[in-house]
């Protein structure tokens, strides 16, 4: 180790302030400012700043129609509010279920329901079948014509999908899966352009309604 | 015999830490409060084997060193960051020579920083890792995407555990026993 007289004066002290810089630097760029420490924030805030044009995989709806995902804001040019989740899970899909189903609910109320649709895509093709997904959405009372329930036609475009959404999904050991989710708002031009917490669909539709 | 001195030994412990590393990650406490700690005291190792650890006359980088170490554990406390480790090949090596840099800079500051400069790092440390460990369990929603919630309170307990041993070893060892010893060395020169 070399000896302090031998070193420049100031060396150490240069030192110190580049660290700390370097320091301040580094997470800075891995919290996006200081403003996220999870990455559903960091998600979100890259979202804001850089949307993600939709992937074009294809997905089969609960009347086993086959749908672009690339497409969803069709020719009328619709937002839609997207989650991904699976119908036997019981803990946070309940929670993205019900706030989806608190926007299908005030969207009609505030008539906007003709400018926003509500997809819900399963990401256990396995068991989450047309069949499935229809009687899911039976229950949820979702109505048919604007909120679609889906999942994925051939799973091997689930890894495309999961990691399009920044979803992360792991076995739980007991038949069912780990996972994050938010609510995702896909813009006319088929892109993700915000993020959502799951908790807060009232934020969504903050957004959704004219100023 | 066993010589903790010996120069495979950090190579060897690393290669160890490499086999267990699905099973350290399979949870979040063990990820947080046992391979970090075991890169990092590997790390220190590296320090101690190649004779760093050893100089005693202090040093002006000491501060630069030790605030390199701090700022590197820091890292790996973010929710964000464990995801990137346990998502990414690439952010998980990144953590890995992040946290045996961490120990070697620590490990080679260490005694040559003396007390003083020792415990402003040290109770910053512990200070850290005790107030990421009570968020951890105090945090209403899953923090990580690839830990359960329940995981976050157990990771919190253990960052709370390591904080406090590590930040009470060392009170013990610089400055209670120090101090302790002192009346002695006043009887003696009086």
């Amino acid at each position: 180790m070399p000896r302090s007289s031998q070193l420049p004066r100031y060396g150490a002290a240069i030192a110190l302030v580049l660290v700390a810089l370097a320091g301040l630097a580094g997470f800075s760029f891995l919290t996006r400012g200081f403003t996220a420490v999870t990455s559903d924030g960091v998600r979100r805030i890259d979202l804001e700043h850089s949307p993600r044009a939709l992937s074009a995989i294809r997905l089969v709806d609960s009347r086993g129609a086959g749908f672009s995902l690339a497409a969803i804001g069709g020719k009328a040019g619709r937002v839609t509010l997207i989650t991904l989740g699976y119908t036997t899970c019981l803990a946070i899909c309940r929670t993205t279920l019900s706030g989806q189903a608190y926007l299908q609910q005030e969207l009609r109320s505030r008539q906007l329901d003709d400018r926003v649709r509500l997809l819900t895509i399963s990401f256990d093709p396995s068991r989450d079948t047309p069949a499935a997904l229809r009687e899911y959405g039976r229950k949820m009372k979702a109505d048919p014509q604007r909120w679609t329930f889906a999942t994925v036609a051939d799973p091997a475009d689930l890894p495309r999908l999961l990691k399009l959404f920044d979803i992360v999904v792991l076995p739980d050991g007991l038949g069912g899966f780990v996972h994050n989710g938010a609510i995702f708002m896909a813009d006319a031009d088929g892109r993700l352009v915000r993020a959502y917490d799951i908790d807060r669909p009232d934020q969504a539709l903050a957004d959704l309604l004219p100023d | 015999m066993f010589r903790l001195r010996n120069p495979f030994l950090p190579g060897l412990l690393l290669a160890l830490v490499g086999i267990v590393r699905p099973w350290l990650e399979a949870t979040m406490a063990r990820h947080m409060v046992a391979e970090l700690p075991l890169l990092f005291a590997i790390g220190w190792l590296v320090a101690y084997t190649t004779g760093c650890a050893d100089g005693r006359q202090r040093h002006s980088y000491c501060p630069a060193m030790l605030l390199s170490a701090l700022l590197i554990t820091s890292v790996w406390m973010l929710p964000v960051a464990l995801d990137y480790a346990v998502i990414h090949v690439a952010a998980n090596a990144l953590k890995v020579a992040g946290m045996l840099l961490a120990g070697f800079l620590a490990g080679s500051a260490w005694r040559a920083a003396g007390a003083i400069v020792q415990g402003f790092f040290l109770v910053n440390w512990a200070w850290m890792t005790i107030t990421a460990g009570l968020l951890y369990q105090d945090a209403p929603r899953q923090l990580c995407s690839v830990y359960l919630t329940d995981q976050q309170w157990m990771a919190g307990v253990g960052l709370v555990t390591l904080g406090a041993a590590v930040l009470s070893i060392w009170l013990i060892h610089t400055v209670f026993l120090p101090l302790s010893a002192r009346p002695d060395e006043t009887a003696e020169h009086a």
